[in-house]
């Protein structure tokens, strides 16, 4: 099961999902997201340190939220993928619009 | 060496947890796995069975259907098949292609081609027959 974890930042918000990020649990990062755009936040960082797995639902859900936050005039920025992840990033070709950041700080920052 | 499991499931978005989770198990319970194939395997196991759970929900709504999933592993192969006696499926696995890095939904099916060594669809007897191969 996921949990997203969420914080505030100086900078932004940062999000981290944990555990699976699929067609079950990807609606709830969707819902995270939007609601942080629309309380007004604009960097977006997602934390994936402790997401352990992803798969499509999830890489859409990604994308999507990347999607929002620009449309919004922010940015959405992912840390740390694992090492499933950064292989489906990779194997998708999604790595060259998430790039991922090593830190949270780096992400923050820009 | 042979190591089978098989299990069945609801045709429900949340069944995708429980057929992790009877992944990890039996994944767990075999000699010297490398996680790079689990990796491979994991990710075109999901996306078949979130395929079978999404067209039965498109093709009849909820039916309470249930689809079945083989789990084998031996000297040459992990191997994985998922059998269900919905809907065919009219797919032809030759043309297609990985989604835009735009686009938020055509992934599935590409990322299960590009991580097995095979994946062939086929009707048998009335059921949905997918064959998921990764070599060792």
């Amino acid at each position: 099961m996921t949990s997203i974890d969420v914080r505030e930042a100086d900078g932004g918000v940062v999000l981290a999902p944990s555990g699976r990020l699929t067609v079950v649990t990807a609606p709830q990062l969707r819902a995270a997201v939007a609601e942080r755009i629309f309380a007004g936040d604009r960097i977006i960082v997602v934390d994936l340190s402790t997401t352990e797995f992803v798969d499509s639902s999830g890489l859409g859900a990604l994308v999507s939220c990347l999607k929002s936050a620009r449309q919004a005039g922010g940015d959405l920025r992912i840390v740390a993928p694992t090492d499933q992840v950064a292989m489906v990033l990779r194997m998708t070709n999604l790595d060259r619009i998430l790039q991922p950041r090593a830190s949270v700080d780096d992400a923050l920052r820009g | 060496m042979s190591e089978r499991r098989v299990v069945e499931f609801a045709a429900t978005i949340e069944s995708i947890d429980v057929v992790q989770a009877e992944f990890d198990a039996w994944w767990t319970s075999l000699d010297d796995p490398k996680l790079e194939k689990r990796f491979a395997l994991e990710i075109a196991v999901v996306e078949i069975a979130t395929n079978i759970v999404e067209h039965t929900h498109r093709a009849e709504g909820s039916t309470g259907r249930r689809y079945e999933l083989t789990l084998d592993a031996d000297e040459v192969a992990y191997t994985a098949v998922f059998s269900d006696n919905g809907m065919p499926v009219d797919i032809d696995l030759s043309t297609v292609t990985m989604a835009d890095v735009e686009d938020e939904n055509g992934r599935g099916l590409a990322l299960a081609i590009a991580a097995l060594d095979s994946l062939d669809y086929r009707r048998a007897e009335g059921r949905n027959i997918w064959t998921l191969v990764c070599k060792r």
